[in-house]
């Protein structure tokens, strides 16, 4: 009778560790990290971003990997077509076989995401209607679409400077 | 054995038991569903054709649920507003790329398409995108909703030629071109032109124009001044609207005619309606049906009657678009079950099952045919032409093939 609740007992307890170990394989490792750097990294939002946008460049991503830059866009911040807790793409590119990358954002994206835009119906941006991003610290990531690797920087958008007082 | 032991045998198999059935994954204990992405545009510059387009698609995946779905698998429909932005849609596709069973992804535009293609390609997922050749001419796992931009603009080269000769002249008439100026705009020239030049026709110098422009009248006039005798258009409407309408202002729409070749162009619902006077007489080459044709069409009809109640008037075209984009997606779903079931159904699946599309009728008529194989990932090789009357579109041929002018392009 102790052999069967032996053999019993084990059975129980392997059954528990295979089920635990299938799961194991599900938990999320912890991503490789990588390096970003916006360029520049602090601006104001106006038409020079449209002249020259902001760049992204990166390195310790897979040989000729995709990476794909984002906002992480904070709560209080709306942006329209993004739902809450999205982050949004700013630009995206694809490493060279040492795993860097540059990457620009597009007219669209700037008119998108920093200047919050609307468009008119003949597809021009309705800059009338525009939010610029408030000033603040955004958090910027780039994640290889391979490798999982993760870069991290910050791009802080200031207010424009107050015109000088006319003497 | 002793009562004691009994018990613990007991709680350690119940426990064993719950932490199995913790450990099943979701999708097992839940419905059976397969998981649709589209990359849209709802608040950007297309909305005004992307918006009714999904309308159309979400409202037949509703109907198709509520019937029970394919052999009991659902279809979830994810939307995703990339305001026509490239970044946006790869940092989309990344975020949804996990989801239970995605099995396709669509994308609104090319640049979008062409961005997501190598990631969709490494996923294994089934990819949609409007019309470009180069999908035909490197076939990969990206499919095009109808027929090639190039082969559309190749088939109204044999209409403006046909035209040409029942009017009674001889020869071959001066043609111009005016399009967005941006890889869309510039596609159906990659092998369209190659056509025009195996029929002894010649273009005029192309005219690009940058999306968003509100007076076209300089490209109209450079173009006018060569005297042409057809120009082609294209955009998503209202572009074409606005570029016949500072045509008619310019007295230009009395003298040329204008045809849009790639199938966006003015809408009843949309340009037509803003401008009858101006965009009268247009004529538009099609893969699907337009005007009264599609709002008519017994599945579009009932469709937007049970989810959307309003008068049939207020029916986009685009609309019974995304309905094919649905019949194409449950015909694959239903070989692709037969084939593996669903335990196995992955986008390599429906991949498959899509090649298996050409010469079904599934598509119910609203385009001309289905011409997905193993060689071909054009969506159809048909067209249809419409004219504008009385602010109204109105067919001036049947479904008639389109010449294949992506394969005379070096690529």
């Amino acid at each position: 009778m102790r052999g069967m609740k032996a053999i019993m007992a084990l059975a129980c307890c392997l059954i528990t560790a295979w089920a635990m170990s299938g799961c194991a394989t599900s938990v999320t490792e912890p991503a490789r990290k990588a390096r970003l750097q916006v360029i520049p990294d602090k601006v104001v939002i106006g038409p020079q971003l449209l002249k020259e946008p902001v760049k992204f460049s990166g390195s310790g991503f897979g040989s000729k990997e995709m990476v794909v830059v984002e906002m992480v866009v904070p709560p209080e911040v709306e942006m329209k077509g993004v739902k809450k807790g999205e982050d949004v793409g700013l630009a995206y590119g694809t490493c060279d076989e040492a795993g860097n990358f540059e990457a620009a954002m597009a007219p669209t994206a700037t008119l998108n995401w920093f200047f919050r835009t609307e468009w008119s119906p003949t597809l021009a941006p309705d800059l009338k209607q525009a939010k610029p991003l408030p000033p603040a610290r955004y958090e910027i990531r780039a994640t290889g679409l391979d490798s999982g690797a993760v870069g991290q920087a910050y791009l802080e958008v200031v207010s424009a400077p107050s015109p000088a007082p006319k003497k | 054995m002793r009562k004691g032991g009994r018990k613990w045998i007991w709680a350690a198999a119940t426990i064993s038991l719950w932490v199995l059935t913790a450990m099943l994954p979701l999708g097992q204990a839940q419905e059976k569903y397969v998981t649709y992405l589209s990359l849209a545009d709802y608040t950007g510059p297309i909305a005004g054709l992307n918006v009714p387009a999904d309308m159309g698609v979400e409202d037949f995946f509703k109907d198709l649920n509520d019937r029970g779905g394919v052999e009991g698998v659902k279809v979830k429909f994810t939307g995703v507003d990339t305001r026509y932005d490239v970044a946006r849609g790869v940092s989309a596709y990344k975020r949804y790329r996990t989801e239970h069973k995605l099995v396709l992804a669509n994308a609104i535009s090319t640049g979008i398409g062409k961005a997501v293609a190598p990631l969709t390609g490494r996923d294994k997922v089934v990819q949609l995108v409007p019309g470009d050749g180069e999908f035909q001419a490197k076939p990969g796992r990206v499919f095009t909703w109808g027929t090639c931009y190039q082969d559309a603009y190749a088939a109204t080269m044999d209409w403006i030629m046909e035209d040409w000769k029942a009017k009674g002249k001889s020869g071959s008439p001066k043609v111009g071109y005016l399009q967005w100026d941006n890889p869309y705009g510039r596609e159906p020239l990659r092998g369209g032109k190659e056509y025009m030049e195996k029929l002894g026709m010649s273009l005029l110098p192309p005219e690009f124009f940058p999306p968003g422009t509100l007076d076209h009248s300089v490209w109209l006039n450079r173009l006018a001044s060569q005297n042409p005798d057809y120009i082609v258009i294209g955009g998503v409407d209202p572009t074409p609207t606005n570029v016949l309408r500072d045509a008619h202002k310019m007295g230009l729409t009395k003298r040329i005619q204008f045809v849009d070749a790639t199938f966006w162009g003015p809408d009843e619902t949309v340009g037509i309606k803003a401008h009858p006077e101006a965009t009268e007489g247009a004529v538009i080459c099609v893969y699907y049906l337009r005007g009264k044709e599609a709002r008519e069409h017994p599945l579009a009809k009932r469709i937007w009657q049970k989810y959307r109640a309003r008068p049939l008037e207020e029916m986009g075209s685009t609309y019974s678009t995304g309905m094919i984009w649905g019949l194409d997606l449950e015909a694959a779903l239903k070989i692709a079950l037969r084939q593996v079931g669903y335990d196995k159904l992955d986008g390599e699946a429906v991949f498959q099952a899509y090649m298996k599309l050409a010469g079904s009728d599934h598509r119910q008529g609203l385009a001309g045919n289905c011409t997905y194989g193993p060689d071909s990932r054009r969506g159809s090789d048909m067209v249809k032409f419409y004219r504008v009357q009385g602010a109204k579109l109105v067919p001036i041929t049947g479904w008639r093939k389109a010449p294949d002018a992506v394969s005379l392009h070096k690529f």
